[in-house]
């Protein structure tokens, strides 16, 4: 059976290549709630306690339980597909390098800045950052195609 | 052999090494005839890689309508020797 396409989100913002230029950046805010981190933990199957309980996370040396990495690269799903290109684009590639953990509930940003733009491909590579009270939390990179 | 021979023989020893990266096969033969038909994993996103790898290495930029009306790597030879010159 052919699924229905999901209409009732927010609809995403529509760029064309000849938009962009290197230096251009847009961020999504957001903080990964409890029931975000139980329903990721059913959907991934990742049970591991340091993502599911506060007490075995502060005995690692951690102040809580630490958000999945997976659900930061989330964000980034949301920044490209919804803001940075939008609509029109497809990922090649993504990497991030994380250096400090994510806190259930605690706000932190993802911001993307167009690093090169390739005319005769559409391919544009953004530099990603994530940080949370001014810190940096992954630094990475993506390749997104932009179709014409 | 002449000099634009030499040349041209020095775009395809260099994009052979380009190939064999790009598409993780060191059995790939690039002659002027070779097209996307040819090689299993030529797809739509690695010719992005392929483009790209190709720009870099020769140190060129190329249009979308340039790389868009290629037929085979021997158009895409000529296009880089008319960027060279």
């Amino acid at each position: 059976m052919k699924p229905e396409p999901f209409t009732a989100g927010p609809q995403a913002q529509v760029l064309a290549l000849g938009d962009l230029a290197p230096g251009w950046q847009a961020g999504v805010e957001f903080s990964v709630s409890a029931q975000q981190m139980r329903q990721f933990a059913e959907l991934s199957g990742d049970f591991n306690p340091l993502h599911t309980d506060d007490v075995f996370a502060r005995a690692k040396g951690f102040d809580g339980a630490v958000v999945y990495g997976a659900l930061l690269v989330a964000k980034v799903s949301q920044l490209i597909g919804m803001q940075l290109p939008g609509r029109d684009s497809v990922w090649a590639s993504v990497s991030l390098d994380f250096r400090k953990p994510l806190y259930v509930g605690q706000t932190a940003q993802v911001e993307g800045v167009v690093d090169e733009v390739s005319e005769s491909t559409g391919l544009v590579v953004l530099k990603l950052t994530l940080r949370a009270a001014g810190k940096v939390l992954a630094k990475g990179r993506a390749e997104v195609v932009l179709g014409r | 052999m002449t000099t634009t021979d030499t040349d041209t023989d020095d775009v395809y020893a260099q994009l052979t090494g380009i190939f064999h990266d790009v598409f993780d096969d060191e059995s790939i033969v690039v002659t002027p005839q070779l097209t996307a038909d040819d090689v299993d994993e030529w797809d739509s996103l690695s010719h992005i890689r392929l483009v790209l790898a190709i720009e870099k290495k020769f140190g060129l930029k190329f249009s979308a309508a340039e790389v868009g009306r290629l037929k085979n790597v021997g158009e895409f030879v000529a296009l880089i020797r008319s960027k060279l010159k």
